[in-house]
């Protein structure tokens, strides 16, 4: 799977953990995070390849899954699209 | 119930064994998730929105008290206190690691449970009528056709891919109490004029985004040809059936394309090729099904409790709930009891690992061991002594389990939506909720009568919205949440698929919509018509007024 990005804007890369699910977004150390506020976002292209070839690196090495970066809104800091603001806020219940 | 036999034992260890393997394998990299993935859905394991979600199969929606009581301590031990009973009768965990998910494996298997068909191209888990072998319409139990149908599509090496996944449903009553007509085959178990027992087999059912009622292939097939028939009816699918796209892949495609006749004709030709005896099963193997089927010990008792009659006159609530929850059963003195998984503070079809332990007991105290799931999320205690029913209230009711709507407005069949499923484009828990909080006056609530509202977080249509009386889909446009609203669809052997209302509202504007609808139908109902009778009278038109009343 190719996390190569093609949003607008700041951008953060997420994935799931293989071995317990869950969702995780990549903070600024380059590691993986259970909390959105602790995502990496980034314009930067030269950091957001950076991003990218971890993540793919992460994912062959069995870390994670289904690595992909979403667009992040720049006023509210948080994601642009409607499902990944549930994958951050989790179920309403 | 059906108890397994040696081979089924073996050949869920093994799996178990198997899935074992290929998780070490996966974890260790000697699988990539691309090779892994078709092994993990052979196991129903899913990766969704937020985690992995394990759906356990519950064949013909039939447990027993130690199996829900194995599925409390997954609940517990694996996954979040909880699980979930779907709309196929199955019960779903949302929250399980993937290195927990062989142990799982390995505690479903004690207790006789698996995850087979429950994801993948293949025949699903079988279901059927809740109130099997305990209702009074019923002409015949169809749990032995169902177990038996279980037996044969079980790793039947040739559907094991097919073009798309193939969901069977079997009742024996001619109150359809399992959409069969919304499968890809429907049978309905039928008495002929000479009182022998046959099968009517519908077929290309379906819901999603391309709703369809299954149409009549056999109206009447001997017993012995079931089978062979069926094998080759899946033999057409397996050919013909699309595989260029994802979405006129299912049964209902290839028979609303090629034409129910020629379809048949397709089917008769294929039958023919076929050598039925080396399909069919003896009658000595199905006298053996039927064996674990024929109901447990009944008292002789008299049909009259006065206990029952006493408690009714003199307690408000029970009596409530004994109007709504209960159905008679074929057996006098007894009564099928409906336990309501929707209460207001809960998600459609959620039950704890306490509430399910609760159930268990009580299943061993009033039901001999047996429980039921339901299409419509619910639980069934198939086989209560009417003279128990007022001290199995008052249990259920201290675990929050004695909610008196089934069949209420209130009773909603809901998907999980987007608060858990990676398909989603809405949610639908939150609007399931705030329906049920609009309609929780319980008077008002049981003078609105039958009402079905189903709603669906995105087009596969999981929560049956086009055969709701009301149905909802969730839609998202812009980071919005709306609601599109179908009115007339029913579910029962008078299948009908709703009619689309027109632009879709928001959450709020949604619920205040339906109480202008249920105030209308209130005014103007004739009698005693249900909602779905006076929409049938009064029309599209006339309800879509009232809908839309505020644009």
């Amino acid at each position: 799977m190719s996390a190569k990005h093609k949003g607008k804007g700041p951008q953060a890369l997420t994935a799931n953990e293989l071995r317990e699910g869950f969702v995780v977004w990549l903070t600024k150390n380059f590691e993986w995070s259970l909390e959105f506020e602790h995502a990496l976002l980034t314009e930067d292209v030269d950091m957001i390849e950076k991003m990218r070839v971890f993540g793919e690196a992460q994912e062959n090495e069995n870390i994670v899954v289904g690595v992909y970066f979403i667009d992040v809104d720049p006023d509210s800091g948080k994601p642009v699209r409607y499902r990944e603001k549930f994958r951050v806020s989790g179920p309403t219940l | 119930m059906y108890r397994y036999d040696e081979f089924d034992h073996e050949v869920v260890q093994s799996r178990v064994k198997q899935f074992r393997n290929q998780v070490e394998r996966r974890l260790k990299g000697a699988l990539t998730e691309e090779q892994f993935r078709p092994l993990r859905l052979q196991n129903g394991l899913y990766l969704q929105l937020h985690a992995y979600m394990l759906r356990v199969a519950v064949p013909y929606g039939t447990l027993n008290s130690t199996q829900l009581r194995q599925l409390a301590m997954i609940a517990d031990k694996y996954d979040r206190g909880y699980g979930h009973i779907t709309t196929r009768q199955n019960m779903q965990f949302n929250w399980p690691e993937l290195t927990d998910v062989p142990d799982i494996l390995q505690d479903l298997a004690d207790v006789q449970m698996h995850c087979f068909q429950t994801s993948g191209n293949c025949i699903r888990n079988v279901t059927s009528d809740p109130y099997a072998g305990a209702i009074a319409d019923e002409v015949a139990d169809p749990r032995p056709t169902a177990e038996l149908l279980r037996q044969w599509s079980t790793m039947h090496p040739e559907f094991a891919f097919l073009p798309r996944k193939f969901k069977i449903a079997v009742v024996a009553s001619p109150n359809d109490r399992a959409v069969i007509r919304a499968h890809d085959i429907g049978i309905e178990i039928k008495k002929n004029a000479n009182g022998e027992i046959g099968y009517h087999i519908l077929v290309g059912g379906g819901l999603g985004r391309t709703p369809v009622i299954g149409q009549t292939l056999q109206p009447f097939l001997a017993r012995e040809g079931l089978l062979p028939y069926l094998e080759a009816v899946m033999r057409v699918y397996n050919r013909y059936g699309r595989r260029d796209n994802k979405y006129k892949a299912r049964i209902k495609i290839l028979v609303t394309e090629t034409g129910i006749d020629e379809f048949r004709a397709q089917v008769d030709a294929e039958y023919e090729t076929l050598t039925p005896s080396d399909i069919a099963v003896s009658q000595d193997e199905i006298d053996r099904i039927s064996s674990y089927f024929t109901g447990p010990n009944y008292e002789n008792l008299s049909d009259e409790s006065e206990a029952l009659k006493d408690q009714i006159k003199n307690d408000d609530d029970f009596s409530g709930w004994y109007e709504t929850n209960i159905m008679p059963h074929k057996t006098p003195g007894y009564a099928i009891v409906n336990i309501s998984l929707k209460p207001l503070d809960i998600a459609p079809g959620d039950i704890t690992s306490g509430q399910m332990r609760a159930v268990s007991d009580l299943a061993d105290q009033y039901s001999f061991g047996e429980i039921r799931t339901t299409h419509s999320q619910n639980i069934v205690l198939p086989h209560v002594k009417k003279d128990d029913l007022p001290a199995l209230y008052q249990a259920l009711k201290a675990e929050k389990l004695a909610v008196d709507n089934i069949g209420l407005i209130s009773d909603i069949i809901c998907c999980p939506g987007m608060d858990y499923c990676a398909l989603a484009t809405a949610r639908s828990i939150p609007v399931s909720q705030a329906i049920a909080e609009r309609f929780s006056d319980k008077t008002r609530e049981k003078a609105i009568g039958e009402m079905q509202i189903k709603i669906s977080g995105c087009i596969n249509a999981c929560g049956h919205h086009h055969v709701g009386h009301i149905g909802i889909l969730g839609l998202e446009k812009a980071g919005v949440e709306f609601y599109q609203v179908k009115l007339g669809g029913d579910s029962s052997e008078n299948t009908a698929v709703g009619d689309i209302t027109g632009p879709g509202f928001s959450q709020d504007e949604l619920v205040d919509g339906i109480e202008r609808m249920v105030d209308f139908y209130l005014n103007n109902k004739k009698d005693n018509e249900r909602f779905i009778d006076s929409y049938r009278r009064l029309g599209l038109g006339a309800f879509k007024e009232v809908l839309y009343a505020d644009r």
